[in-house]
C-alpha cells in the first residue's frame, strides 16, 4: 500500500520552516530526503511521521544520534521492553534474536547501560528497536554522521541487507548527496522549507534542474569538484 | 619542517600512541585518518606541546613545536568560540598574547581569501551560521601567521556543500601562505582530494603513509583498504574504475 500524506506544513516563531509538500512513499520504496542545512530536512522528516501515524500507520524513527534514543540510566533490556510496550506487544514477541543478528548486535549485554555499549552498537540497538515493530516505513536522520566510516559503512549494508527482504519502506535525511546516490531509488530535494525537486536518483544527479539541486548534485563527490 | 620521530605516549598503563615517525613540509598537507579511539587528538595534542611524550620527540625545524606555537582548528565552531565575546575580539587573542604587531591590510586580506564579510567579526559566535563560525575559527587560526596549523575534524560540523567550498578555501589560502597543515578527519574523500600524504591510524600506531593518490588508488595494507571501502559504500569516494 502506498503511504501518501499531503499539504504538510510547519511554522516555527512565525516563520514558515516548511511550505505545503506533499509526498507518496509505495511499499518498499527507498527515498533520499536530501538538502543543504536549514533546508527542512528534518522538519518534513517528523512532520510526515506524526502525519502517518495519526492516519494509523506504523513509523519507526530512528534519530542522528543514538544518545537522543536511549536513557542513560536505564538498562538495554528496559529499551527493549519499553519499545515493545510502547507498540502494544506481549513481553518477547518481537525477534529480537533474527533483528539482533540481523544488524550483528547479538551476544551484548542487556544488563548494561547504554554507557557500557559502544557508540556503534547503540545505533545499530536503535535501529533495532525501531524494526522491532515491523513498521511499514522507517526513516533515518542522517544515521551515519555519528559514526566512524567503517562502522557506519557496515551498518548500511546490514540494513540495506535486511530491509530487502521486508515490505519496509525507507526514507533517508541527508545532507550528503553522495551517501544518498549509494541508498536510495529516488531523492526529495528541500531548499528554504520548498521541495523543489523530485525524481530518480540518477535523474536528479545526471540532469539536475534547480539551482540547489545543481549545487548539491556538483558538491556530491570530492574528486568532481567544479572548481 | 615538522619531524615527529618515534613518539610514543602513554596514559597510565595503556600505551595510546605507539612508535609514531611522520614528517611534514612547509605548504604541504598531511591528512591523519583512522577510527575512533586510534590516537589522532592524542597526536594533536602531541604536536600543540600539551601532552609530553613518553619517548620519542616533536620537532620543527629542531626546536620543540611549543616554540612556533601551532595553531588549532577545532572541530565544533561554536564551541570553539567565548560566546560571551565579539568573534573579532577572540580572533585577535593570538596577536594579543603574542604581544604582536599585525601587518596592515592582513585582517582584511585573510577575511576577503575565508569570504567573511569584515563587519560580521563585531557579531557574538551565537549570531552567525555555522558555516561562517568555522571560517571565523580558521581565520583565528591563521591570523598570527603560525608556520604550522593543525584541523580537528574542521569540515565535520558542515553539510556537504559547505564542506567542499570551505576546503577549497583552506586550501587556496595555504597556497598564499605556505603553512604546513595536518588535517585529522574521518572523511576520506576529503583527505584524498586536498592532502599530499595521507597516514592511516590504528590502535595507536600508523598502518600506512603514503601519497594521497597511491592511497585512492591502492591502499597496501587490509585495513587501509576496509576504510577506503567504506568511503566508496557511504559515497565519499569513487570506485576505482
Amino acid at each position: 500500500m502506498t503511504l501518501s500524506v499531503t499539504g504538510l506544513s510547519a511554522v516555527r516563531s512565525g516563520r514558515m520552516i516548511l511550505f505545503p509538500t506533499s509526498v507518496d512513499i509505495p511499499p518498499r520504496a527507498r527515498i533520499g530526503l536530501v538538502g543543504s542545512s536549514g533546508s527542512g530536512k528534518s522538519t518534513l522528516g517528523h512532520a510526515l511521521i506524526d502525519d502517518l501515524r495519526k492516519q494509523g500507520h506504523s513509523v519507526a524513527h530512528v534519530p542522528q544520534s543514538p544518545d537522543e534514543a536511549l536513557d542513560p540510566l536505564r538498562s538495554m533490556a528496559f529499551h527493549w521492553r519499553e519499545a515493545e510496550v510502547a507498540l502494544g506487544l506481549a513481553p518477547g514477541s518481537a525477534d529480537q534474536e533474527t533483528l539482533f543478528h540481523a544488524l550483528d548486535i547479538a551476544g551484548g549485554d542487556l544488563r548494561k547501560r547504554p554507557w557500557g555499549w559502544s557508540r556503534c552498537r547503540l545505533l545499530r540497538f536503535a535501529i533495532s528497536m525501531a524494526l522491532s515493530g515491523q513498521p511499514v516505513l522507517i526513516v533515518f536522520d542522517d544515521p551515519t554522521s555519528a559514526l566512524d566510516p567503517v562502522v557506519a559503512a557496515a551498518t548500511m549494508d546490514l540494513l540495506n541487507t535486511f530491509l530487502t527482504e521486508q515490505e519496509t519502506a525507507m526514507i533517508l535525511i541527508t545532507h550528503d548527496l553522495g551517501l544518498a546516490a549509494q541508498h536510495v531509488e529516488s531523492l526529495l530535494l528541500l531548499d528554504q522549507g520548498r521541495l523543489v525537486e523530485e525524481g530518480p536518483t540518477q535523474q536528479v544527479l545526471e540532469a539536475p534542474q534547480t539551482q540547489a539541486a545543481k549545487d548539491l548534485a556538483a558538491h556530491r563527490n570530492w574528486m568532481s569538484l567544479p572548481c | 619542517m615538522l619531524v615527529v620521530k618515534n613518539l610514543t605516549v602513554k596514559r597510565g598503563a595503556r600505551v595510546t600512541l605507539h612508535d609514531i615517525s611522520l614528517t611534514l613540509a612547509a605548504g604541504e598537507t598531511l591528512a591523519v585518518v583512522g577510527e575512533s579511539g586510534a590516537g589522532k587528538s592524542t597526536l594533536i595534542g602531541a604536536i600543540l606541546g600539551l601532552i609530553a611524550p613518553s619517548s620519542g620527540a616533536v620537532t620543527w625545524n629542531g626546536k620543540p613545536t611549543g616554540d612556533i606555537r601551532p595553531a588549532l582548528v577545532m572541530q565544533e565552531p561554536r564551541a570553539a568560540f567565548n560566546p560571551t565575546m565579539s568573534l573579532h575580539r577572540s580572533v585577535m587573542e593570538p596577536v594579543v598574547a603574542q604581544n604582536m604587531t599585525l601587518p596592515v591590510g592582513r585582517l582584511e586580506r585573510l577575511c576577503k581569501g575565508l569570504e567573511i564579510p569584515v563587519e560580521m567579526l563585531h557579531r557574538r559566535p551565537t549570531e552567525v551560521s555555522i558555516g561562517q563560525a568555522q571560517r571565523v575559527g580558521i581565520l583565528r587560526a591563521l591570523i598570527a601567521s603560525s608556520p604550522l596549523v593543525l584541523f580537528d575534524e574542521p569540515l565535520s560540523a558542515l553539510d556537504a556543500t559547505t564542506q567542499k567550498h570551505t576546503a577549497q578555501l583552506i586550501s587556496d589560502l595555504q597556497k598564499e601562505e605556505g603553512f604546513a597543515a595536518l588535517i585529522v578527519t574521518h572523511d576520506l574523500g576529503y583527505a584524498v582530494a586536498h592532502a599530499d600524504q595521507i597516514a592511516v591510524l590504528k590502535a595507536g600506531r600508523i598502518e600506512e603513509l603514503c601519497g594521497s593518490a597511491d592511497f585512492a588508488q591502492a591502499p597496501q595494507t587490509p585495513y587501509g583498504k576496509t576504510l577506503r571501502d567504506a568511503a566508496i559504500t557511504l559515497g565519499a569516494l569513487e570506485a576505482a574504475e
